[in-house]
């Protein structure tokens, strides 16, 4: 499995120089909403999704803006070191089109989910590259990278970047089934009347699994939704697990901690006695998907890990 | 207090009570049924189900007798004194005022309950005085529906108010986007401890002060030919609705509709007496709310609905009711 | 067509009544210009005349600085440049592509709220009866809400808007049939039905994903943010149709402001006239609410600038329409300036700005209404 996945890696890589060299030309792109061309080397690089602004960034390209992260007026967290004079073009789902405009971008990189109306005008400005939307899948946002990193010309390091991510999560994994059987867990989002449990299929919830975890939803989440309904409380039972993962929409998973800890539904958990609850930020987990947010994940992976080893 | 009109309907009222609230201990959205329940109320030894039922299950059925009677109590306040009765805490704009008032809190970082409650008065406080400011207009004393009218511009602009914190603090945004709609989920005995007082106070003065509300149904000059001071009585009617209402929104959030359909029944059921109408509202309060939740935790288990929607689908069939009915204009 | 009249009228009208009047005496009433034109003679209201020259200018001011204010700004001189048909192309794109659109989207449903606003208002007569406080806006919300969350029916959220303005107005009628000639019981049974579509738009919210609930949220609030073109278009059509029509109603509303029995025996079908007034009020809503989502506050501040600058015996459907436009262009302009580059969406600057002040104009004229 390992070896099969490198050797793709290197071919990509192969191929990626070859083109790249060959190249100083407009290439074609297969996009949602048909094919695009993108010239070769785009220098003003406009985001409008955080897997854009984290796939550019992997790639070594920094975009002159980005829409704010959902949950926020900024771009996540994590990132935010990387891109300190990064433009503000709007929130998630209200871009303001002038500021992408005012910007003068040579590329544009969008969501999945971009309404056809606004790709209308924003082809207009510069070539928007829309990743085909695949559903909820595990995978989706390494198709969603090697198109970002397509488009702007950086194949190569696109795809060290996701290697080097799968190669760590093999690590971690070798580590977490160490004892044999892979730990049970939940990833959950705390909200006010009760917890939602995201599902199986979104980019957390896959590094998790990649990183040896198995990750359940309790048969709560119906096929292609991203979260269940808030859970009552008396069925709190349903995310017991060897660990749980429990974020929210702000920055400060700990926040979230404290408010959950504040129910003693939530404090009966043997997972919660047991301590193997992780504090996750919310951003990052639950909003953000590319090679630099699977690593940060990963981070937050192995620090849990460790701190648990020490204890 | 209790004479031959009140007592059947009363005693009728008083055990379907008692009903729903064992049922509201029985019945939950998790694993633990009505069987499971119902031995935890003999002996104590699941210690699972023994803590779904006392520590899930009573607080919020307490949460709710608290919630029901204020609501109700307040609505009937204030179709007394508007003598309208389409006045109703949820359509009049005082809930949203308090609802409002409690975002603010939130999207400024409180969490404590205690600062919370004496907000959502305040908030609601203000609600009333603009609304009943609304019907010192000439004219729109005496027409229900123009205080109706304004209190819906004015719960809009409310709610146009609490969508702005939900869009300038993104923080606040999930908690308020939940709380905006009223629920009894996960409420805690704490958070009722922290609003008893101030109900306590309210239904105090509100024993003294019902006769004389009573008389200001025969009309302003009739009130005051006994003795009272009717703009005076207003006013302290309007503090109590104003801290009842405060109170529970405090801790459960905008229920809208009970205020409406409770008094609604009760003057059905005994006549238009305020004293009779009160009294029977204290126990058809909290039935309503206790049936809407326990509603709300069946029909989508795992998951529950949220009770304030519950409460606006029963409720509004009774305001169309009301207005269908031929005795609008008047109370009494 | 606006324009046109308007501009003509005063010229003529202050020249003929002096004329007439060395003839046989007969004087237009004070306040009046008298316009004759062979065998037909118009009495044209002074003052209404100059609170429509007085909107429209405000609203064309307030366009052009629409067009040119931004992130991206544009001296007047290049927008003028552009009309003629040159300048650069960025600019150009911002101008056309951008702000034009969203211009022509702000004035139709700035104009068609507050008409809608308008006539129900004089119906009811009551400054606080609006399509949109009646729960009009409430039916739409939930439909257009519902089409973005994915909950039924997959038509696109403007023409689900349309499909529940009508819907919570069928019901509502539904409800209050036989009620009294000025449609209380309408309007009670729309708090109603408004309150419920409410309730169900929080549930759906409530329990939808959290990406999705953030995509509805401008269907919650009102926002013109890259609206549908095509329901801008529907919308349009709508008010060509509409507004004569309006302008025709408003001529028997002006007599319905009597008590029943005065109008009637002037002639009024009160009845029919009732129900195309409703009927009339909910369609423009209806569409309005398609394009910008629920931006009600419009349809109470319009009518009430129109009536504080127009003549008190005229129903001002014209003025309205103005004031409704120009204080949705203002407000829109407010939402793109003020927090940019983010945007605030134009339902809460009405709401925020105009909430407060139509409050202090209820207070102020307690007593004296």
């Amino acid at each position: 499995m390992l070896s099969k996945r490198n050797l793709f890696c290197t071919l990509g890589v192969l191929a990626g120089v070859a083109l790249g060299s060959s190249a100083a030309m407009a290439r074609s792109l297969d996009t949602a909403f048909g094919e695009v061309e993108v010239n070769d080397d785009p220098q003003r690089v406009v985001t409008l999704y955080e897997g854009a602004l984290d796939a550019s960034l992997a790639a070594g390209v920094t975009p002159l803006g980005a829409i704010a992260t959902r949950g926020g007026q900024q771009v996540a967290n994590y990132l935010r070191d990387q891109v300190p004079d990064i433009q503000m073009v709007g929130l998630a789902g209200e871009t303001n089109l002038e500021a992408v405009v005012a910007l003068s971008p040579d590329l544009i990189l969008a969501s999945p989910r971009l309404p056809e109306a606004q790709y209308a005008l924003l082809s207009q400005v510069a070539p928007t590259v829309v990743p085909p939307s695949s559903g909820f899948s595990p995978d989706a946002w390494r198709d969603e990278a090697l198109l970002f990193g397509e488009a702007l010309g950086r194949e190569p390091q696109i795809n060290e970047a996701l290697a080097a991510v799968d190669q760590r999560a093999e690590e971690l994994k070798a580590r977490i089934n160490a004892e044999g059987q892979a730990p049970s867990t939940h990833l959950v989002r705390w909200m006010p009347q009760g917890p939602l449990v995201m599902s199986t299929k979104l980019f957390s919830t896959g590094m998790l699994s990649a990183a040896g975890f198995a990750v359940e939803d309790s048969g709560l989440v119906a096929d292609q939704r991203p979260h269940s309904d808030p859970l009552s409380l008396e069925a709190l039972p349903e995310i017991e697990g060897d660990w749980l993962f429990l974020a929210t929409l702000n920055e400060d998973g700990q926040e979230a901690l404290e408010t959950a800890s504040q129910s003693e539904a939530f404090r009966r958990l043997d997972v919660v006695q047991r301590d193997q609850v992780v504090a996750v930020d919310g951003q990052l987990w639950t909003s953000a998907s590319g090679p630099l947010a699977a690593q940060a994940v990963l981070d937050d992976i192995e620090t849990a890990v460790e701190s648990n080893a020490t204890q | 207090m209790i004479d031959e009109k009140l007592r059947r309907p009363m005693q009728a009222a008083l055990m379907l009570l008692l009903v729903t609230c064992v049922a509201s201990l029985l019945i939950g959205a998790g694993d633990v049924g009505v069987w499971r329940s119902l031995m935890v109320l003999f002996r104590a030894e699941d210690a699972d189900a023994a803590f779904t039922v006392w520590s899930l299950r009573l607080p919020r059925t307490l949460v709710g007798l608290a919630v029901g009677m204020a609501l109700a109590i307040s609505g009937a306040l204030l179709q007394a004194i508007s003598r309208n009765p389409l006045a109703e805490p949820g359509l009049l704009g005082v809930s949203a005022g308090s609802a409002l008032a409690v975002a603010i809190m939130l999207s400024l970082g409180a969490s404590m309950m205690e600062l919370r409650v004496g907000m959502a008065q305040l908030g609601a406080l203000l609600g009333c005085a603009c609304v009943l400011s609304v019907t010192r207009l000439r004219g729109v004393g005496n027409d229900p529906i123009r205080l109706v009218l304004a209190g819906a511009a004015f719960s809009s602009l409310l709610a146009a108010l609490t969508s702005l914190l939900l869009l300038m603090d993104q923080r606040a945004a999930d908690e308020i986007r939940f709380w905006v709609v009223g629920s009894l989920a996960g409420r805690r005995v704490d958070d009722l401890l922290a609003v008893l007082p101030s109900m306590a106070l309210a239904g105090l003065v509100l024993l003294a002060l019902v006769r004389p509300l009573s008389s200001l149904a025969l009309g302003e000059r009739a009130s005051a030919g006994l003795g009272h001071h009717p703009g005076r009585l207003r006013l302290l009617a309007v503090i109590i609705v104003a801290l009842l209402v405060g109170g529970a929104t405090a801790i459960a959030g905008p229920i809208a509709f009970v205020g409406l359909v409770v008094p609604f029944l009760a003057r059905s059921l005994c006549g238009p007496d305020l004293r009779r109408t009160l009294w029977l509202c204290l126990p058809l309060g909290p039935l309503l709310v206790l049936l809407a939740d326990i509603l709300s935790r069946c029909l989508v288990a795992p998951s529950e609905l949220p009770l304030g929607v519950l409460t606006a689908i029963c409720g509004a069939p009774v305001l169309i009711a009301v207005v269908r009915a031929r005795r609008l204009p008047t109370l009494s | 067509m606006i324009e046109r009249s308007s501009s003509a009228m005063p010229q003529s009208g202050s020249r003929l009544p002096s004329d007439h009047r060395l003839k046989d005496r007969v004087t237009a009433p004070r306040g009046y210009w008298w316009w004759r034109q062979g065998r037909f003679s118009v009495l044209i209201d002074r003052r209404d005349v100059l609170a429509l020259l007085v909107l429209l200018l405000a609203l064309l001011v307030a366009s052009g600085t629409y067009l040119c204010l931004g992130n991206v700004p544009i001296a007047p001189a290049a927008l003028w440049q552009m009309i003629l048909g040159e300048g650069e192309a960025m600019p150009r794109f911002v101008v056309e592509q951008l702000r034009l659109p969203r211009l022509v989207a702000a004035v139709a449903t700035g104009a068609a709220f507050a008409v809608a606003g308008c006539l129900m208002q004089t119906l009811a007569r009551n400054r606080l009866a609006t399509p949109g406080i009646i729960g009009i806006d409430n039916g739409a919300t939930a439909f257009a809400v519902a089409s973005v969350v994915g909950v039924g029916l997959s038509l696109a959220p403007s023409a689900m808007a349309l499909a529940g303005a009508t819907t919570a107005a069928v019901i509502t009628f539904g409800l209050s049939v036989g009620g009294g000639a000025r449609g209380y019981r309408f309007i009670v049974a729309g708090i109603g039905v408004g309150a419920v579509f409410a309730a169900l738009t929080q549930l759906m919210l409530a329990r939808s994903a959290i990406d999705l609930a953030n995509a509805a949220w401008p269907w919650t609030v009102g926002s013109l943010n890259s609206r549908p073109p095509n329901a801008t278009l529907v919308l349009l059509i709508g008010l060509v149709l509409g507004m004569p029509l309006s302008l025709w109603l408003a001529r028997s509303l002006g007599l319905m402001r009597f008590s029943d029995a005065v109008a009637m025996s002037l002639g009024v079908p009160m009845r029919r006239r009732r129900f195309q007034v409703l009927a009339t009020s909910v369609v423009l809503t209806g569409l309005a609410v398609a394009v910008a989502g629920p931006v009600g506050m419009v349809s109470l501040i319009g009518p009430e600038i129109a009536r504080s600058l127009g003549s008190p015996r005229q129903v001002p459907v014209l003025g309205s329409a103005l004031a409704g436009a120009l204080v949705m262009v203002l407000a829109d302009l407010c939402g793109r300036l003020l927090l940019a580059p983010l945007e605030l969406p134009v339902g809460i600057v009405t709401a925020v700005v105009g909430g407060p002040w139509l409050l202090w104009i209820l207070l102020r004229s307690s007593g004296s209404r």
